[in-house]
């Protein structure tokens, strides 16, 4: 029996002691008897024995419902509960879970109470702030029992679903409140996948509220499968719309970044500088032409791919960046493993971390070869046209609103005589002939005011030594992209050569009308002169032929041979005169010109004594002049021989013969004491053929005429200056030499 | 029936064809008189002479062109100016060896000039000259 109660003892004890219930066994005066170790890990109680303490000493804190209870027990009332929160302290809540029954001695004796109680508060506050977090998190629930075909949803699911506190859902009005179409087609058929097969779901969808606002959920359900059969489907509602929508917005500035990052082909990068990672996006593998998979992702990489004579200011610019002192925002080229060079655009920001011990690079690469080329190939158009104003065959000027030549090519400083230098101090209507001045600078207006793009005039410049150059010039407005006028291109065809021929051809044409008319007047001279002598040939032949008196036959035949012989006359004159006029005279002779008029005056030295002439001479010795020599003979001759047969004849004649230099032209002058002529009568025939001013038995009218053939045919010209009653003065100019 | 012209006046520098002219003049019993002048400034003077004198003019003058110190040309232009010279009774003809059509052109623009007559003259111009010379009267 002992031994029976011994062992009872032990059961009971160690059963006690060993029960993973905080569990401990009372007598009628709440005095411990024994308790579980869990008891004094519930409570924290630290004394080991407690055998015969009263409970209330060890529990304290011991709620005054729960020692009402014990009593109650005392007395054969058991209780329990789940949980039940007690109000220890103001404000401060315990939740208790307990079971106590009482004990017997015997059949009627209650002998203490066993109380079995747990301090479940934390795990009650646990649970509070679960639902706590899924109500912020507006996380709801919900179950669908598929047997009884009936839904439950928590309050958050129906807040979700702003549905009222007595909405009923089932199956079909819990999918119906997903959005039609896409939202709803798919959860129809996961729920009905998940009950086929068991498999859970988690989407991101759209559910339409009861009250009609459209709201991002994140529905998420799994299925019980018992016996291979879908029993319920349960899982949660989170609310996610404003996060949702924040993703939409943001994803769709992201994306449209990223169609404009891929459409400007932005590569994107990211440094991590003390780990040495290089993270790249895809246009930078395009930018760089490298296949992601080739690349290891450090800066040595890159630096790789840089152009070799660019990785050293590629380093020293990265560098400066880290340090800080320089921003990276460079442009470099990089060599595509193709060998193709590409030019590189780069930007980039440095960023710290918060501890501010390691560095972050991010920045930015495009490509900017096609805008490179442009600029070279702009820059090769300008070199070109600097090239081709500058040797261009044409004057080429740049020239200012102003009129101060802004460039100007080495044509143009040709064709004017100036320096590049010079010219540029002077503006064009400095150096404009003022007859073209007006001209020009109304058409300029025209242009400045801009009615019209551009003009060509022909117009006349000084040349820096005085003389004229003529130009054909154009001038055409240079203007901005704004169609603001800028300066103006003038270009300038210098003409001088082809003006020079026009004067030369215009000389020709006057020779040639003046030799013209000379012929006119040689067909007249022809007419009158010949015809007269032939006319009186015939008339005295008549009269001949019909004559009977012997006498006046003798006349007549002595007239016909006067006739014959001034025919003959006529016609050695008019031979003398062809030959003058036939012979073109190009290579004139320098000829000693006192020489020759001393050997005409030695020849005709019986004249001039005969007739008392005072001849003084005022020649230089060694003065030569352009002559064809019989010419020269032949005008002095004339020019004597003239001033003797209209000698004064009241007083000595006298001649006066001169040399002397008339600018750069050699001149002889005859000057006589005469008779003279009056020039305001016979001006225009003294030179003429056949033309006598003098009742002058010598008076042929054919002298002067030869004389002045002659002249001119040696490319000189002769003057007269006369008074009657005074004098002639004949000036014979020779060719310039 | 022809009358007969009492004076002429040949203006001529050529004396052989004043002299075949006269010559003419007297074969075919023209004139009763005829003067000759050598040239222009002759004649001019000599004209304006008899006009003072009050002598008879010449009513037929045979003008040659081309003469010294002054011309037929030039002889027309001074002859107009010479004071009463009833020049409407003259009859000027030019005789010259030119056959220059510009010197027909340019005569013919003399009113005072009848005709032009070519070198040399013939007793058949003279006929003519006469028969116009009746009718104007």
């Amino acid at each position: 029996m002992k031994q029976n109660l011994n062992l009872q003892t032990f059961i009971k004890e160690s059963l006690i002691k060993d029960d993973p219930t905080a569990v401990v066994t009372l007598t009628n005066e709440l005095e411990i008897i024994n308790y579980s170790n869990a008891f004094l890990e519930e409570f924290n109680i630290e004394k080991y024995d407690l055998e015969g303490e009263k409970l209330l000493d060890v529990l304290t804190e011991l709620p005054q419902e729960i020692i009402g209870y014990l009593y109650d027990a005392l007395q054969g009332k058991p209780s329990s509960s789940e949980g039940e929160q007690f109000d220890i302290n103001k404000g401060i809540h315990h939740w208790y879970k307990w079971k106590m029954s009482p004990w017997k001695k015997n059949e009627k004796e209650i002998g203490g109470v066993i109380l079995v109680i747990e301090d479940i508060t934390l795990k009650k506050r646990e649970a509070e702030l679960l639902l706590g977090a899924l109500r912020v998190a507006r996380i709801g629930g919900w179950e669908l029992d598929l047997l009884k075909n009936k839904i439950y949803w928590t309050d958050i699911t129906r807040e979700i679903h702003e549905t009222p506190a007595d909405f009923e859902p089932d199956l079909a009005s819990g999918i119906n409140f997903y959005k039609e179409g896409y939202s709803r087609d798919t959860i129809s058929k996961l729920v009905n996948d998940s009950i086929k097969t068991g498999a859970p779901w988690d989407v991101e969808l759209q559910l339409v509220t009861y009250t009609n606002k459209e709201i991002w959920v994140r529905a998420k359900g799994e299925a019980q499968i018992i016996n291979g059969e879908c029993v319920r489907l349960f899982g949660t509602f989170q609310d996610i719309d404003q996060q949702k929508k924040r993703d939409i917005a943001y994803k769709k500035v992201s994306e449209r970044l990223s169609v404009a990052k891929n459409a400007a082909k932005i590569g994107i990068w990211e440094y991590h500088i003390n780990e040495n990672s290089l993270t790249w996006d895809q246009t930078m593998y395009e930018l760089y032409e490298i296949e992601e998979s080739n690349f290891s992702g450090i800066y040595e990489a890159w630096k790789a791919s840089v152009h070799p004579e660019d990785q050293e200011r590629f380093q020293e610019e990265i560098n400066q960046a880290i340090e800080g002192k320089k921003d990276f925002n460079t442009t470099f080229r990089v060599v595509w493993p193709s060998g193709e060079v590409r030019h590189i655009r780069a930007a980039s920001v440095l960023q710290k971390n918060s501890a501010g011990d390691s560095y972050i690079m991010v920045g930015a690469n495009w490509d900017i070869t096609e805008l490179i080329r442009t600029k070279l190939s702009l820059e090769r158009s300008e070199e070109s046209f600097q090239g081709a104003f500058q040797n261009s065959a044409v004057g080429m000027a740049i020239v200012g609103l102003d009129g101060k030549w802004i460039d100007v090519n080495d044509t143009i400083c040709n064709s004017l005589g100036y320096t590049k230098k010079k010219l540029l101090s002077l503006s064009f209507q400095d150096i404009t002939h003022p007859e073209d001045l007006h001209t020009d600078m109304s058409l300029l207006k025209e242009v400045v005011d801009g009615y019209r793009n551009s003009y060509t005039m022909e117009k006349k410049y000084f040349h820096a030594k005085g003389h004229l150059v003529y130009v054909i010039l154009t001038v055409t407005a240079v203007k901005d992209i704004d169609g603001n006028l800028l300066h103006f291109i003038s270009q300038i065809v210098d003409i001088s050569s082809r003006i020079i021929a026009e004067d030369r051809l215009k000389k020709f044409l006057a020779i040639t009308n003046h030799q013209n008319k000379s012929l006119l007047n040689f067909a007249h001279i022809v007419s009158h002169n010949l015809r007269s002598h032939s006319s009186n040939l015939s008339m005295l032949s008549n009269f001949l032929l019909e004559e009977k008196e012997e006498a006046e036959k003798k006349t007549i035949e002595k007239l016909i041979r006067d006739s014959s012989n001034s025919l003959n006359e006529t016609v050695l004159h008019l031979n003398e005169v062809v030959q003058v006029k036939t012979t073109v005279v190009e290579n004139l002779e320098s000829i000693p010109l006192k020489e020759v008029l001393l050997q005409v005056k030695n020849s005709i030295n019986g004249l001039i004594e005969k007739h008392q002439v005072i001849c003084t001479m005022e020649i230089p010795d060694k003065l030569k002049v352009k002559a064809v020599s019989a010419y020269l003979e032949s005008i002095l001759l004339n020019l004597f021989t003239n001033s003797i047969r209209y000698k004064h004849p009241d007083r000595t004649p006298k001649l006066h013969i001169k040399a002397y230099m008339s600018g750069n032209q050699k001149v002889l002058s005859f000057s006589d004491n005469g008779m003279g002529i009056d020039l305001k009568k016979h001006e225009n025939k003294i030179f003429g053929m056949y033309k006598t001013f003098h009742n002058h038995p010598e008076a042929k009218g054919i002298g002067l005429f030869i004389t002045k053939n002659q002249v001119e045919a040696m490319n000189g010209r002769i003057e007269v200056e006369s008074e009657v009653d005074k004098g002639t003065t004949f000036k014979v100019y020779f060719k310039i030499d | 029936m022809m009358r007969k012209i009492n004076i002429s006046c040949i203006i001529d520098d050529d004396p052989i064809f004043v002299y075949g002219t006269k010559k003419v003049m007297k074969e075919a019993d023209f004139c009763s008189d005829v003067i000759v002048y050598n040239n222009g400034k002759e004649a001019i003077d000599g004209l304006r002479t008899l006009v003072e004198e009050k002598k008879e003019l010449p009513s037929l003058i045979f003008l040659d062109l081309n003469m010294p110190v002054m011309d037929g040309w030039e002889f027309l232009d001074n002859f107009i100016t010479i004071p009463n010279n009833n020049i409407e009774k003259v009859h000027v003809y030019v005789i010259s060896s030119s056959i220059d059509a510009n010197d027909f052109i340019r005569a013919r623009n003399y009113k005072v000039v009848n005709n032009y007559i070519l070198k040399p003259i013939t007793p058949e111009d003279l006929v003519e000259v006469l028969k116009i010379f009746s009718n104007d009267l």
